[in-house]
This record gives structure tokens, sequence and C-alpha cells, in this order.
């Protein structure tokens, strides 16, 4: 009989923290507040802990896990008993996350995933790193063993594929804007000490004070500084202050990057794809290839200059998760443009980038495309007239050209492709797009034709996957003729029903 | 099986002519409750003190204006949607095709049905009709929807896309 495994002990203290962390920043704005005021508030909350202390020790006592024949077996819950059994043939992820505090201790967070629906089917918080050693060791395994597709030609082929260096992650940090994403946390770190400040004015029976914190520090900043009255001087030192923004954003920024993706690395094994990165928190996941349902290539402007692309995939159930799950979705944060074919070999090997025959958008997709920004130009003036007459056809020199210039540009870099496996779409002028959805993926095909499209004889086709974003590039190829439209419905359609969809 | 004449076999089909009537009875419900909800609002702006007697036929003309816009799309309308509305069934899937402005044939792969529904509203009962819902692992057409067949018609259409294992193994 195999035998119960359980928690690291020290799982009683992370279980208490990542419950605490829920309220953690009141709770600090709190005796922030309390000190100054000098309110016993302190034994008050440490007095709130305990229901949350016996909570995080009785699930360390109910938590055991064992390794039964083909399947993992966890057991929760002390009233409420739940005996999960996990196949090892579906578990599709097994992610480690160890921040600073677990690194001290010894321990890291796991989540176990089976890629059903947007939850982890368990999160073990905390193992001790052997522990986790010999759970991996045991599923790989189970899994190879259980595998359909276990032969020789997929037998343990471990091949890193891309590693970033510090050089390439203060590009990352350059080109990718991370830094407001710090200025907003700080900003709402301010906000909730300002926060504790009213409270405790509120309890002193409104008697204003002004003891906070970040208030008092921007005022003996700003003490000193006598501003300049003359206008030139003033636009100046706004335009420094701008510039000083930017600069101060994109070095955060890159502290960012440097911190969180430190050590990247991004590597094969078997039929997974794992990726290790960061500094203070270690993050250790894997993909498995199959779970991968489009692969989306981007280029801003930034990116063209340094001549660096980014690579990431939408995989199913983790495309709809916050922005935590997102940026595990990177594939390649950043990559010399022309290695990008040669990663993309090795994770879809049915797709050869550098083959792909680009087609252009149907010849008269101009003419078709202009009619909707016309439409709106015209309709701005007719607006504008009545209240500023002749002036408002000023406009019209510069607005007229300028949407003839976008549109011809974004007609332009429209293009699509079908491969033997794969259909990809591109579009984009300053951010350029490339998506690749394979036929075993597509969901479902549409074509659509709106009274624009009818009159000009084009359609527009749209694929469909699973895990798309909201906001991720699709294949959605617009202005294509109608009767090509209608053949790569067809082909699309066809190729799709040939294959067989797996999870 | 007791299929009396095979669904599956690649050729467009039209939706069931019943639908235009449902459609009509459901237009014309709708019809009243704008009506009466922009009589409402007439009323509202004509008690009103500062509207000159002479605006007061013409509102009543552009309240009936108005409502007989609704109530002749209400009637009409179905027979159009209906014109264009078809759908095709085969071996490799569906082909659903609707719109009258905005035109969409959407291909489901038989390949790719999570699972199947038929289900029915009560006007849809009451004339015998069904809607199939075709759901997939997909995002913006995570289900599809086809409208107006005939119920025995859908759940036929059912049977037909269920996986293989489900449907032939018995």
């Amino acid at each position: 009989m195999p035998s119960d495994h359980r928690l690291h002990p020290l799982s009683i203290a992370f279980g208490l923290g990542a419950q605490l962390r829920e309220f953690a920043w009141p709770a600090v704005a709190l005796l922030v507040g309390a000190r100054s005021t000098g309110a016993p508030w302190e034994s008050w909350i440490l007095l709130a802990l305990i229901p949350y202390t016996l909570l995080s020790v009785a699930r360390y006592v109910s938590f055991r896990y064992r390794f039964d024949e083909g399947e993992m077996v966890i057991r929760t819950g002390i009233l409420f008993r739940n005996e999960r059994h996990v196949p090892y043939a579906r578990i599709q992820n097994l992610e480690a996350t160890e921040n600073l505090l677990h690194r001290l201790g010894g321990v890291v967070e796991v989540r176990l995933d089976t890629g059903g629906g947007q939850e982890p089917e368990a999160t073990m918080r905390v193992l001790a790193k052997g522990a986790f050693e010999e759970m991996r060791r045991r599923v790989l395994e189970e899994r190879g063993a259980a595998g359909p597709r276990e032969d020789a030609a997929t037998a343990p082929l471990s091949r890193t594929l891309l590693t970033l260096p510090p050089r390439e992650l203060v590009l990352y940090g350059l080109i990718e804007n991370r830094g407001l994403v710090l200025v907003g946390a700080a900003m709402g770190l301010a906000w909730e000490f300002a926060w504790g400040d009213r409270m405790t004015w509120w309890q002193r029976g409104g008697e204003r004070t002004d003891r906070n914190a970040v208030r008092e520090l921007v005022r003996e900043w700003t003490s000193g500084i006598e501003l300049p009255f003359d206008l030139a001087s003033r636009v100046v030192l706004g335009v420094l202050a701008v510039i000083a923004f930017l600069l101060l954003t994109r070095a955060l920024s890159v502290v960012w990057a440097l911190v969180r993706l430190h050590g990247f690395t991004l590597a094969r094994w078997g039929e997974d794809l794992r990726m290790q990165y960061g500094l203070l928190t270690r993050v250790a996941t894997a993909i498995p290839l199959r779970r991968i349902q489009t692969l989306t290539m981007r280029e801003s402007v930034l990116h063209r200059w340094a001549g660096r692309a980014s690579v990431r995939v939408d995989t199913a159930g983790g495309g709809a998760g916050g922005s935590g799950r997102t940026e595990r979705a990177w594939l390649a944060p950043i990559i010399v443009s022309g290695e990008v074919p040669a990663l993309v070999r090795h994770v879809l090997p049915e797709l050869d980038l550098d083959a792909v025959q680009w087609q252009p958008a149907a010849p008269g997709a101009f003419r078709r495309a202009i009619k909707v920004p016309l439409l709106l130009v015209g309709l701005l003036t007719l607006f504008l007239v009545p209240s500023k007459g002749v002036f408002a056809l000023a406009a019209l020199p510069v607005l007229l050209p300028l949407a003839a210039a976008v549109t011809h540009l974004h007609v332009r870099h429209l293009g699509w492709a079908v491969t033997e496996a794969a259909v990809l779409f591109r579009s984009g002028w300053l951010l350029r797009q490339v998506s690749v959805a394979r036929f075993a993926k597509i969901q479902a095909v549409a074509l659509d034709e709106s009274p624009f499209d009818r009159r000009a004889g084009m359609a527009r086709v749209r694929v469909d996957t699973a895990g798309a974003g909201d906001r991720s590039h699709r294949v959605a190829i617009p202005y294509l003729p109608r009767d090509t439209a209608e053949s790569l419905c067809a082909t699309l359609g066809a190729a799709a029903a040939r294959t067989e969809f797996q999870w | 099986m007791s299929d009396p004449s095979p669904i599956a076999d690649g050729a467009p089909r039209p939706l069931d002519p019943r639908v235009i009537t449902v459609d009509r009875l459901v237009g014309a419900i709708n019809a009243v409750v704008v009506a009466f909800a922009l009589l409402v609002a007439l009323l509202i702006v004509v008690v009103a003190p500062r509207v000159a007697d002479w605006m007061k036929p013409l509102a009543a003309l552009a309240w009936a204006a108005a409502a007989f816009a609704v109530a002749y799309r209400a009637y009409r309308w179905p027979a159009v949607a209906y014109r264009y509305a078809s759908y095709r069934v085969d071996a490799r899937g569906i082909e659903i095709r609707r719109g009258v402005l905005w035109r969409q044939v959407i291909t489901v792969p038989r390949s790719r049905v999570q699972h199947t529904d038929v289900a029915q509203g009560p006007l849809e009962r009451r004339f015998g009709l069904g809607t199939l819902l075709i759901h997939t692992a997909g995002t913006d057409h995570a289900r599809v929807q086809v409208r107006g067949l005939e119920h025995a018609t859908a759940s036929r259409i059912r049977d037909h896309l269920l996986p293989d294992e489900g449907g032939d193994a018995v």
C-alpha cells in the first residue's frame, strides 16, 4: 500500500500568510495609523489572527496525498472530507513558485493543473523541495508509461530553446513599458496609506492631522523649491518633468524585467515546453505542446529598431486568467527576429515560417477600406460646420490625406497564408502581429460579409480557436475576394474536420 | 435507426417556414411594447406646458409613423430573414448561413462538437419547432445556434453531430 505524504510543516505559516495577504494593506495602513494615534490596535489585530491560524493548522493536518497506481490521490478537509483522484496522464503542468521566503525555508508552492477550466486541480502550499522533485519525477515517469505516444522518437529529449541574458532583459524592459505597472502599484500603496490616515482621523473625532506619511514626504521634498513664474520656465520645467517621468518609468521597467525574468530559460522536454525565470520569485512551469492553441508573433516599432520580436502562445484554459497568467503565456518575451523561425520550428515542427507564401489582400481592398474612414471624416465635418462654419472645412486637407495614408499602410501590411498544417494571418503597420492557427486547433470557421463587403465583392474569414483572449490577435482575414474567401472556408473546414481535436 | 431520409446529404436546406409565423408573433409583441412606450413618452412631452398647439397633431403623426414602421418591420422582416437562412449537413459537419445585411456562413466540423442541445421556447413548442445549440471549445463561436428547425429535424441533426462512440456503437 502506498504511503501518505503530507505538506511541509511550514505550510501553516505560508497558508496564514496567503490568507492575510488579502487584507494585508488595510492592516498595514491601520497599524501605521494606530502608531501615530497611540491606540492599541496591534493587540486587536493579533487577536483576529487566531481563527486564521487554527484554519491554517487544520488545513495542514488534513491535507494528504499519495501516489497510487496510475493516479495521484489528494485528500483534504476535516468535516467535509474530499478525496480527489488525478490520473497521471491528465496532469498537464506542475508549476512551482518559489519566492524569497520560500527559499529561506527550502520549500516551493506547487500548482497541479489538468487543463480543465480556470482553476488549478490542486494547490500545494507548500512542499519541501525534495518532495516536489520526487513528485515531478513520479508524474513524468507514470505519464510516460501511461501516455499513448510512447515510442523511440519521443524518448526524453531535452533541449534549451531560449535563454535571456541580462542584456536582453534590459532591452525587454526598454521596449515593453512595464514601469507604468510599478507606478500604478506605488499609487495604490499611497492611496492605502491616505485611507489609513482618514480612518484614524475619523476615529479621533474629526480633528484633521497631517500625519499622512506620503503627503508629509512630498511636502518635505517640495518645501525648498521656489517655482519660477514666467511662462517659458514653466513650460521648460513641465517638459523636463515629463521626460524625467518617462525615463523613470523605463528605468523601473528595466529593473522589473531584470528581477522578474532573471535567468529566463525555455526548454523543450519531451512533449512539454518548460520555462524557468525569476530572481526573487522563481517560477518553473510547463506547457504541454498539444495545449498550444494559437501562436502569435509581435513586433512593435521599438522591437524593429532593436531587431527583436516577441512570441506568445494562447493555451486553452489559461487565456482568461488574470495578469499573472498572461505572463506565463510568453514563449519568448524577447528574441532576435532572425531566430523566430527556428524557435517556432521546435515548438510547432509542422510549420516552417521561412517557407510561408504570403498572399496580399484583394486588389480593391484600399477602395473598400477607405469608405468607412471617409464616412467618419465626412460626418465629423458636417457636425462641426454649424459651430465653426467654413473653418471646419480647413481640417479636410489634413484629415483626408491622413486617412488615406493610414488606410493604405494598413491594407498593405495585411497578409494571409495557408500551409499544409496551419493558417497564418498578419496585420499591423506600427505594431506588426502574425498569428498562426493549426488545423488541428480550429474550432469553427466563419465567413462574414458586411454591406460594404458585398458591394465590393469581398468577405472576411474568421477562424475560431479555443482559449483566445479578448485582446489577443486572432486569425480574422479581411478584404478577401468573395470566391477566395469561400474556397478558403471550405479548405479550412475540411482540414479541421480531418484532424482530431485533443485538449 | 429510424431515419426516414438522410439528413447528412450535403444539400442546402431552408429552415421550417413556420419560423416566419413565430418570428412575426414575437415581432408583434415587440411592436406593441415599443409603440406603447413611445406613446407614454409622447404623452409626457405633449402635456408639458411649453409645447405649441400646432405641434401636437404633428407629434401624433410621428407616433403613428413610428408605430407603423415597427409593425411593418415585424411583418416583413421574418420572411426576408427566412430567405437568407439555410443550413447544410454532411459527413464532415454543419454549415449555417444567416443574415440579411450582415451575412455570415459558419462551418463547424463534426469532430469539434463538444455537445449539442435542442431547446424549445413556449412559442416554438406551440408550432413544433426547436433550436439546435452546438457547443464547441472555441471562443467567439463557443455556442452556435440554429433557430427555426422542425423539432424532429433538430433532433436528427443533433444525433448526427454527436461523437461516433455515442451514436454508432449502440
